[in-house]
């Protein structure tokens, strides 16, 4: 069953269906078997609704129309003003700080949807003016996303915590660590691509232009304040704070900067409503793909076969890591950490690993996982706003997938990466 | 999108402001829309693309406009509107499903056209006909099975919670959108067997022409 | 057969234990297979019970309050106050309770379900950042609910400020401090770390947590009397396993939470504290008899009466 499930989705993928067919496909032949016909397919339907559905989703179209309406007015490029002045004269400079946005708008919205749109939306055509290539730059902005997941609010380590029993306050400082190991990587990697590829730097600004950007800047940096201080200042949920930026960005564009009139928000907001259409209805087809899979009982069966209790730590490890980033290239992460947990749990025990170690490992391959092809939602996130192919959007990444994998095999066996600061917070 | 305006000229923070402004042609014009169908069915069709352009714009308006009173709701009156979370899940499935037509319609929706890309267009026109078939049949058939998920909620009764308005009402968009874009895919694969060129979508040409950058 | 079985909860929680012990008593006497789906796996609470009434799933395991959207008379259980606050007296009333055992199952039979059993799941408690002691404190409290109108107007009634939040984002929402209070049973809010994130507990003995056992009808009413005999030894044995399994429960969460973390505060309210609790009851009374159905009264004066029932004997 489960070699001709996938081995039809592959086969749709690639001959160029709509992504969304593939997806459907897979969980269409899943519900015939299972259920010898199609009587059941209502439930496909109440899945698909159900995958669209949860509240938290909410803050993708927001940041979509929010980093949108910027882009289209003046706030992004007098942000992106202002960090050219400071290092554009530096080599890879731009890269850099767009992995560095990437971490830390992801780090507080905790969606990486969000993030490829909203850092990803203005400062790819400013990568592109300096000079990077657009495959570069696609793979950077989707890869560097992952990050949101690692560093706290994330809700892969809630939904972890709970299912496994483990302190989620660990988690999240756990998390840091390696989430700044991979904003250093991504950075070093940045550097290197840009002195390979020659890209060009800017003549260093002096202190009167700086002073000039920031004072340019005084307004669209009220964006920041709203996400980072709103959010981790208790005030606004993250879908809160995204709808906080779109008003913001409208009394911005509309009425500050006279950027925008009625004409082109109606416009923006139908553009908005257009991708994340595009997007959402992956998601809705990923979450019946997903509920076949779980209802099938697919995964207790390939892991019964391997014979994981028989593995010493590494191995169970090792075993984690790769069966939770197989499982994100195809199924939404959380109903990977929800199925597979448990499954795992009793291995994770017998062999004494520390659970906020392994659940650092698993937070990664499912970050890892949403940017990796076939069916990271990234992927299709980029696609949808940047309108390039798929091709062009995953061409870049086998460098990033390098690092993340090499951080991956680094974290199992050094897991002080991530309890180092662990045990000093909680004096352990 | 932006285009690529000399990057090494000289950096003015005004002009690069204006560069950045991206222009137009993303935006879809549905003033110039024309439908796949003749006559008067395609002056509906035309009349069903606005409404459905229409519904994705005020959707997102509406989001955002609920999501903010909730926030003023609750600093500003002490009261969250605890209806707020429903009325984004109705405005979600409805941007989802008029979207899923409206795409269909600009052939826009996500694709991996690598393999597609690389044969010849004498394999590509029937290879084009047949996934939109494909797609249009998968489509009818998640309308019959989405229009029998809204009648059993409908024969139920369950409500939302907050709202406490029947369920079904969220959810009528799904087998309209489901049933609209099987029909643009129908058209699409029509198109395809009376026209020369290989069609995206009835009013789209394949490729990424429009703004394909060139590969340096 | 193979049978399914989905609940709420994780596997290791409330109703992952019964539904653990149903699966091991089945699978002993008879050659049915039961495949457990802990909660998330197969969708949320509402798309679990659809898949039950359409017998995809066997058996679901749901609690009243996500199945008032479809039985608004099972919202009875979120009216605060109601049930017994003493275990023994809770486990007597959830058996012998007439309400529970004759007036609900037509209920849920109309929605195409077989009521096998309801149990009680623990004392439901406060979480706050605050010390709670009065309605006064929970004065501007944004207290984390579940979406119900009945729970919403408890705690509106209480004086807070009732917030929804969908889970996922409860233990964010407390430590950023967007919300100040949730509530959950003592198992709950130690199984989810909601204490890490909070200061103080209170047992204000308004709820307990109730849950309900089902099966699809047809799918009952299909099987031969053996295996409805083997169905129903097989709930009634988890029922005692799972009212024993609680006894101390609580109080063994509390220890947790409290080695866990031993800055924390637990305080249970004296009976004058929780009197200006009580007396709110009325209010969210009136407002279940306004949307808790046809049989709304009938229910609600008849649970009244085995509560006094079940008083009466322990
Ligand atoms: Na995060
Ligand atoms: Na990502």
């Amino acid at each position: 069953m489960s070699t001709m499930i996938f081995g039809t989705m592959i086969v749709l993928l690639l001959l160029g269906f709509p992504m969304m067919i593939p997806l459907l496909a897979g969980s269409l032949i899943g519900f015939v078997m299972i259920f010898g016909g199609i009587d059941q397919l209502g439930t496909m339907v109440q899945q698909i609704l159900g995958g669209i559905r949860p509240a938290s989703l909410i803050a993708v179209p927001m940041f979509i129309f929010a980093a949108d309406i910027m882009t289209r007015g003046q706030s992004a490029s007098r942000l992106i003003d202002l960090v050219m002045a400071f290092v554009g004269h530096l080599k890879g400079g731009l890269a850099v700080s767009t992995a560095a946005a990437c971490t830390l708008f992801g780090a507080v919205s905790g969606s990486t949807q969000a993030t490829v749109v909203a850092v990803g939306g203005p400062l790819r055509p400013r990568m592109l003016n300096a000079g990077y290539k657009d495959n570069f730059v696609l793979a950077l902005i989707v890869n560097a996303s992952d990050i949101a997941f690692l560093i706290p609010p994330s809700i892969g380590m809630i939904i972890y915590g709970v299912v496994s029993g483990t302190s989620i306050a660990e988690l999240f400082i756990a998390g840091i660590g390696p989430g700044l190991l991979i904003l250093v990587l991504f950075s070093i990697y940045s550097y290197i691509y840009a002195v390979r590829h020659n890209v060009p730097t800017e003549p260093k600004s002096t202190w009167g232009d700086r002073g000039r950007a920031v004072q340019r800047a005084l307004w669209p940096l009220g964006f920041p304040v709203i996400i980072v201080g709103g959010i981790y200042g208790g005030i606004f949920s993250p879908t809160e704070a995204a709808a906080a930026c779109v008003l913001y960005a409208l009394i911005l564009e509309m009425v500050v900067f006279r950027e925008m009139n009625v004409k082109q928000l109606y416009a923006t907001a139908k553009s908005t409503g257009l991708i994340t259409a595009v997007v959402f209805i992956l998601v809705g087809a990923g979450a019946a793909f997903s509920y076949v899979i779980s209802f099938a009982q697919i995964p207790q069966e390939v892991l019964g076969a391997i014979g994981i209790d028989q593995m010493g730590p590494y191995g169970v490890l090792a075993t984690i890591s790769i069966a939770f980033f197989i499982g994100c290239m195809f199924v939404d992460p959380i109903v990977v950490i929800l199925i597979f947990v448990p499954i795992f749990a009793p291995v994770v025990d017998a062999v004494g690993l520390d659970p906020v170690h392994v659940g650092i490992i698993i937070t990664l391959q499912v970050a890892i996982g949403s940017a990796t092809p076939p069916f990271g939602c990234d992927i299709f996130t980029a696609i949808a706003v940047f309108r390039r192919p798929y091709w062009e959007v995953i061409k870049g990444t086998p460098p990033f997938i390098l690092i993340l994998l090499c951080v991956s095999v680094a974290l199992i066996l050094f897991p002080q990466i991530a309890l180092f600061l662990r045990d000093l917070a909680f004096a352990k | 999108m932006a285009s690529r305006q000399d990057p090494h000229g000289p950096h003015d923070p005004d002009l690069q402001a204006e560069v950045m402004v991206p222009s137009a042609v993303d935006d879809i014009d549905d003033s110039s829309y024309v439908s796949g169908l003749p006559g008067f069915l395609g002056v509906i069709d035309v009349g069903i693309a606005r409404i459905e352009a229409f519904l994705l714009a005020v959707g997102v308006l509406l989001m955002a406009a609920n999501t903010m009173a909730n926030v003023i709701g609750r600093y500003v009156f002490g009261q969250s509107l605890f209806f707020s979370e429903e009325v984004n899940q109705a405005l979600i499935i409805l941007i989802t499903f008029a979207g899923i037509s409206y795409a269909a319609r600009h052939g826009r929706h996500i694709r991996m056209s690598a393999i597609f890309d690389a044969v010849p267009p004498a394999v590509r026109k029937p290879l084009m006909i047949l996934i939109a078939l494909v797609t249009a049949a998968a489509m009818f058939l998640l309308t019959w099975y989405s229009l029998d998920y809204v009648m059993t909620q409908a024969s139920r009764g369950r409500l939302l919670p907050a709202l406490q308005i029947p369920v079904w009402w969220i959810i009528v968009w799904a087998p309209l959108g489901f049933f609209l874009t099987g029909l643009q895919y129908t058209l699409t694969a029509i198109k395809n067997l009376i026209h020369k060129n290989i069609w995206l979508s009835t009013s789209t040409l394949e490729g990424y022409d429009n703004e394909r950058e060139e590969e340096v | 057969d193979t049978w399914r079985y989905a609940f709420e909860e994780a596997m290791d929680e409330v109703q992952g234990v019964f539904a653990q012990k149903f699966k091991e008593e089945i699978e002993a006497n008879s050659d049915h297979e039961i495949q457990l789906f802990p909660f998330g796996t197969l969708g949320e609470s509402a798309d679990v019970m659809e898949q039950a009434q359409s017998g995809i799933l066997q058996f679901v395991d749901q609690s009243p309050g996500f199945t008032g959207a479809l039985i608004p008379e099972a919202q009875v259980f979120f009216v605060p106050y109601l049930l017994p606050q003493d275990e023994d007296q809770l486990a007597s009333f959830f058996e012998n309770s007439v309400a529970i055992n004759e007036l609900f199952p037509p209920l849920y039979e109309e929605q195409g379900l077989k009521l096998l059993t309801m149990f009680p799941e623990g004392e439901v408690m406060m979480t706050t950042q605050e010390p709670v002691t009065s309605p006064e404190d929970l004065n501007e409290v944004k207290f984390r609910v579940m979406t119900n109108p009945l729970l919403v107007g408890s705690y509106q009634a209480f004086g807070a400020t009732p917030t929804p939040l969908p889970w996922g984002e409860v233990y964010g929402a407390l430590q950023t401090g967007i919300i100040q209070g949730q509530e959950n049973p003592a198992f709950f809010i130690e199984s989810t770390k909601m204490y890490e994130v909070t200061d103080h507990i209170t047992r204000t003995g308004h709820n307990n947590f109730t849950t309900a056992v089902m099966a699809n009808l047809d799918f009952y009413e299909g099987l031969s009397e053996e295996d409805k005999t083997l169905v129903q030894d097989a709930i009634d044995v988890a029922f005692d396993h799972i009212i024993e399994y609680q006894k101390g429960l609580t109080e063994e969460s509390l220890a947790k939470i409290k080695e866990a973390k031993p800055s924390i505060t637990i305080t249970t309210l004296t009976e004058e504290q929780r009197q200006p609790f009580m007396d709110t009851a009325d209010e969210v009374e009136a407002e279940f008899l306004e949307i808790g159905g046809d049989q709304a009264e009938e229910i609600l004066n008849q649970l009244k009466e085995d509560l006094e029932a079940a008083s009466g004997e322990s």
